[in-house]
């Protein structure tokens, strides 16, 4: 158990991170947050079908995922990861956060919901209790 | 027209724009229309579907758009890049979404599509030809206008 993320990244090898957004702006805003994070890599993905072949592919310490995209949306996405791999642990990222489809993406397999505009300090509060809990 | 859901749609897009840009926002007005349109070269289009149907527009002209899209990247704007389109367009489905949100949490079933931006285009006519409530929205960066064209279905 870890008690921040710098805490945790600096007596740790680097951790993986899947951004799942099909907008390029969400996913250039969530790289360049990742990033002021120490010791964290990020992949992206531009829908639910190209993050599942990513994630069977890089196994990431966490995935951010979007809910609204065309194709397969963001909670059928989840429940196919945690069908490959029941310990995903998934922060889903969204514009819309009403409580039916919260719910949803919690039952799911999601670990936190983070509703946008996503701010740094929502995604570390996000990223250290997905791996906490885990850990 | 359900003026609730317009209200909705109009707070919240204020709201995002406030907490995106950090600087104060303003709706100067309010008008009724016959019908959508929009006129300005920067135009992102999100459809609702549910209870209610039709659509939000958003339509900035170039100038403000890149302002914008240059403040959300970090980056100096040379044209609407499709990074800068990609901002405005998430601008509006997050202004969107919040107000989705709210509406859904006080019962009525309303979902929306991802947002299609359109630049250059000068969209004049709308296939869906309902009532609109137009409002421009003042930032430090210029005007964005909000249209809102809905049915209730109920």
């Amino acid at each position: 158990m870890f008690e921040t993320l710098d805490s945790f990244n600096s007596n740790s090898s680097p951790m993986t991170c899947l951004v799942v957004d099909d907008s390029a702006f969400m996913r250039f805003h969530l790289k360049r947050l990742i990033r002021s994070f120490k010791n964290i890599t990020a992949s992206e993905a531009t829908n639910g079908d190209e993050a599942i072949t990513e994630y069977q592919r890089l196994h990431p310490d966490f995935v951010l995922m979007d809910i609204i995209m065309p194709g397969i949306q963001g909670v059928e996405t989840v429940k196919k990861i945690r069908e490959f791999d029941p310990s995903a642990r998934v922060i889903m990222v969204s514009s819309v956060a009403y409580k039916e489809m919260v719910e949803e993406a919690f039952d799911a397999g999601a670990k936190y919901f983070i509703p946008k505009p996503v701010t740094t300090e929502a995604l570390r509060k996000a990223i250290e209790c997905v791996l906490g809990a885990a850990a | 027209m359900r003026l609730e859901f317009v209200k909705a749609f109009v707070n919240s897009t204020t709201e995002i724009l406030g907490d995106l840009l950090g600087s104060e926002v303003a709706v100067r007005s309010m008008a009724m229309q016959a019908n959508p349109s929009a006129d300005r070269e920067v135009i992102t289009i999100i459809g609702l579907m549910g209870e209610v149907q039709g659509d939000v527009i958003i339509d900035l002209d170039q100038e403000t758009a890149e302002q914008l899209g240059g403040f959300l990247t970090g980056e100096v704007a040379h044209g609407m890049t499709p990074l800068m389109k990609s901002s405005i367009a998430e601008m509006a489905s997050m202004a969107i979404g919040r107000a989705i949100s709210q509406i859904n949490d006080n019962g009525t079933r309303l979902t929306m599509t991802p947002p299609n931006i359109f630049t250059e285009s000068h969209l004049r006519h709308h296939d869906k030809q309902f009532e609109t409530l137009v409002a421009p929205i003042t930032t430090a960066y210029g005007e964005v206008r909000i249209s809102v064209a809905i049915q209730d279905l109920n």
